[in-house]
């Protein structure tokens, strides 16, 4: 009988015992936190600690989630920088002032719209809001150029949005601060009202455009690419819409420093310089097929340059406070228990 | 060992538990105290009122929903559960040493990855209209759909600790009652069913509490519950967050409170360990419906999900994506690692309280008991959160960080409701003669444990670590915040490839963790009780 147990036991005790070691020792390595995903720049990081010869640990993660976490360990964080998926995180972040002002001629690297105006995170790249729509069914010129047209009774029941998604809310934010909370609560109640699908994410947006579930999805551009990149045969494109409209609104990612780098704080800038660089843009441009923000790098081929549609000038620093009450919002407009 | 069984209530100790087990036990429950107490303190010592935060919420509306949604699934998973239970252990269902493998692995399925398949399959312009041209589909969203897809991912939590049971129990009393004339339907009824009833309720409780926290699923299938809320506030949103998990918290504590009442009145009857020989129902006629029953079922929970996986891996395979097996075999180690190691260690840490709440009336022990609990009724990621919270006031908090320590820690927090409701039936299944007469030959208390009581409750226990194993290896937000970095699990493999569009990769990271489940599953609980029949 005892045999019988000793077994499992046994097993167990041995199962994690090799684990034990595996987590990384010391701290003398760059620590980043990082909400973009490992598939998105997990090479280009490895590039950087090549390049530079400063090793590194990389926690990857949400990018909510991690600036949480970084907001719960406080001064204690083994985190020395944070690299961020959407402006809202770090924005987050830098209100709970846990970043530290980057060099000037970091944050000249980019145009100001796309850094916090404190000076304490730089954008990297940009995912530009369009609207997905199903090119078998739907002849570019019907989609409109504005999400404002979109609660027209001709679009009754066939538009797609996240309403618990950060992008979304980023984008919400940004509509906010270009028309004001009155008229962005109306459009949200007006999207409701006419029958809006809601979905998790823009993925999910996506794929339903694919199957023809719906017409339009409010995403952000690259998903169709990725989604193009596996499967070319999927028959959803992308529309941009006009560059005054918030529905163009470019969501930058972003890097910042933490105040709890101390002795890392130089090797956390040089990462913050490298990613400005031509070499970590072109990535940028053509392995995440975002939009790079600085050294002159050309965009995708396939995207409409960055200034033609004339992106909406937007304080994205006042995204990360602004959180709440955008949230806020959305619930009241009914849109999240639709 | 003979088949004598002579039903019984469990006999309690007249006197208090013992110093050492009591110790042990306060220990333990002050561990598992942390969300709560997280919870508690920032609800009532920092954040805003909560009063006013929860009426801005209008949070009655969406509790009500996660309520409807938890007792609907409850029953059918332990319906569900049960009756699968008993083909697979009692019955001559064909290819029984098959479905036994598969039929506990739809737990195992994220449930971010099995709705999404489950739609993917049954949308128009899925998987099922392209093979077979079926346009007329109805939407899967709402309350049906979200039960449905619920009991299909959940009732593995009643199959396991109920088919443990069954094994475990005697068979001379559906010999006799079969002697006696009855058919299986009735023998089932009257003497299987109510021997079960501890183990039913054990299940049923895990389900509802995983109903509560459950976010995935229901986001997907357009369910709006109190989770949704959580999630979207990303936690930047604290008073919101917690003072709604908090609401779950107490809603746990009270379906455990009054579980543990019911609990104490119910007659359960003494097992003697089982004999060698397996009796079994013929199905006769009902052999192929029953078996038709089983197909349909893992058909849904696991066969139509793993046609949808497998479709997004070749699509890639074929079209662009690069797949390499490297990718997933160092996570599939590490998942596996750290599914058995966490099973073992909360199987081991909540016996104390096992015996605390089934053997003696203890108050400490009921206490412990909802605090357990509860843990498995709030979020991940709030759970993790927690204790980021309270260890990084220890000196040694960036060391403590780079161990897996603080997330097994978590996963054992998170997920120990399961191995202790299923320690709770083991311990409940041993009888006291049996132990008495061991004391009376002079066996120590150590000794008796070893070799009398853990034997016993083999099964059971097992049953509780397949249960944790399952959840620990499909986990997600606190693996992500709390695994020493670099440490990468399927799920996070998962997560990684699915949130930025790389369905390929998956794909192939699901097949894979449903594959390693059904191995570890076969090893830990169906391997041995095949060896010892």
């Amino acid at each position: 009988m005892l045999r019988h147990i000793s077994v499992p036991l046994l097993v167990g005790a041995v199962a994690l015992a090799p684990l034990a070691g595996c987590g990384s020792g010391g701290g003398d390595e760059l620590v980043i936190y990082s909400g973009r995903n490992q598939e998105l720049v997990g090479s280009l990081l490895d590039d950087f600690s090549e390049e530079t010869g400063i090793s590194i640990a990389v926690r990857y993660g949400d990018s909510g989630d991690l600036a949480v976490l970084i907001d719960t360990e406080g001064d204690e964080s083994p985190a020395d920088v944070f690299l961020s998926q959407s402006p809202g995180a770090i924005g987050f972040l830098d209100g709970e002032d846990r970043l530290v002002e980057l060099p000037a001629d970091v944050l000249d690297q980019v145009p100001a719209h796309f850094r916090a105006s404190d000076g304490d995170w730089v954008g990297l790249s940009g995912r530009v809001r369009v609207i997905v729509y199903n090119a078998d069914e739907i002849d570019e010129s019907e989609v409109p150029n504005s999400v404002f047209d979109l609660t027209a009774p001709e679009y009754e029941g066939r538009v797609g949005l996240a309403p618990s998604n950060g992008s979304f809310q980023d984008f919400v934010t940004i509509m906010r601060s270009m028309r004001g909370d009155d008229e962005t609560l109306e459009w949200l109640t007006a999207m409701r009202e006419n029958g809006v699908r809601t979905y998790e994410n823009n993925i999910a947006i996506r794929e339903a455009v694919a199957r023809g579930e719906i017409d339009f999805g409010l995403v952000n551009h690259y998903y169709n690419e990725q989604a193009k990149a596996e499967d070319p045969d999927t028959p959803t494109e992308n529309h941009f819409l006009d560059g005054d409209d918030p529905g163009a609104a470019i969501l930058t990612t972003a890097v910042g420093v933490l105040d709890t780098a101390g002795g890392q704080a130089e090797n956390a800038e040089r990462l913050a310089e490298f990613l400005l660089t031509r070499e970590a843009q072109e990535y940028f441009a053509t392995e995440t097929f975002e939009y790079p923000l600085a050294a002159g790098v050309d965009p995708p081929s396939d995207l409409p340059a960055l200034d033609s549609p004339a992106s909406p000038e937007i304080d994205f620093s006042a995204l990360g406070g602004g959180l709440q009450r955008t949230r806020e919002l959305i619930r009241d407009s009914g849109l999240e228990s639709a | 060992m003979t088949a004598v069984v002579i039903p019984v209530r469990v006999r309690r100790f007249r006197g208090g538990p013992p110093i050492g087990l009591s110790v042990a036990g306060i220990v333990v429950a002050a561990f598992f105290a942390l969300p709560l107490a997280y919870l508690l303190w920032h609800n009532i010592g920092v954040g805003r009122d909560l009063v006013d935060v929860l009426r801005a919420e209008n949070f009655l509306d969406p509790l009500r929903r996660t309520l409807t949604l938890a007792v609907i699934v409850s029953f059918g998973a332990t319906a569900l559960g049960t009756a699968l239970a008993w083909l697979l252990t009692r019955t001559d269902l064909p290819g029984r040493w098959f479905w036994r493998i598969v039929v506990p692995l739809p737990l195992v399925m994220p449930s971010f990855v099995g709705a999404f398949a489950l739609v993917a399959a049954f949308t128009r312009g899925g998987l099922v209209d392209s093979l077979f041209g079926i346009e007329q589909l109805p939407r899967i969203e709402g309350l049906w759909a979200a039960s449905l897809v619920l009991t299909l991912l959940t009732y593995p939590y009643v199959y396991l600790p109920v088919s443990a049971r069954l094994e475990s129990l005697p068979r001379s009393l559906e010999e006799s009652a079969r002697a006696l004339g009855r058919s299986p339907r009735e023998v089932f009824r009257t003497v299987v069913l109510p021997q079960c009833t501890g183990a039913m309720w054990a299940g049923t409780l895990l389900v509802f509490l995983y109903c509560l926290a459950e976010f995935g699923a229901v986001q997907i299938l357009h369910y709006d519950t109190l989770t949704r809320a959580i999630y979207s506030s990303k936690l930047y949103d604290r008073d919101v967050a917690l003072s709604l998990s908090l609401i779950l918290a107490v809603t746990a504590l009270a379906v455990v409170f009054v579980e543990r009442r019911h609990a104490r009145r119910r007659v359960q009857t003494e097992a003697i360990a089982p004999t060698a020989r397996i009796v079994q129902n013929n199905l006769g006629a009902w052999r192929y419906p029953a078996l038709g029953f089983v197909v349909l079922i893992v058909g849904f929970a696991l066969a139509v999900p793993i046609a949808v996986l497998a479709q997004w891996t070749a699509r890639g395979i074929f079209g662009t994506a690069e797949l390499t097996a490297r990718d997933v075999v160092r996570p599939a180690i590490t998942t596996a690692g750290l599914g058995l190691g966490t099973a073992f260690v909360a199987v081991a840490v909540v016996l104390p309280i096992a015996f605390l709440t089934v053997r003696y009336r203890s108050t400490s022990g009921e206490v412990a008991n909802g605090v357990i609990v509860s843990g498995f009724a709030l979020p991940g990621i709030v759970i993790a959160i927690a204790i980021v919270f309270f260890v990084v006031r220890l000196p040694n908090y960036e060391e403590l960080s780079r161990s897996i320590g603080l997330l097994v820690f978590a996963y054992v927090v998170h997920f120990g409701s399961q191995s202790l409701r299923a320690g709770q039936v083991a311990v409940g299944g041993v009888p006291r003669r049996v132990e008495d007469a061991a004391r009376s030959l002079g066996v120590g208390r150590v000794r008796r444990l070893v070799t009398v009581q853990l034997p016993l409750m083999r099964a059971g226990l097992l049953a509780g670590a397949g249960l944790v194993l399952l959840s620990t290896m499909k986990e997600l937000p606190a693996t992500l915040i709390l695994a020493p970095i670099g440490t990468e699990t399927l799920a996070t493999e998962i997560w990684t490839s699915q949130s930025e569009g790389f369905f390929a990769e998956a794909g192939l990271a699901s097949l894979v963790l449903i594959a390693l489940s059904g191995v570890l599953t076969w090893l830990l609980t169906i391997r041995p009780s095949r060896a010892r029949s």
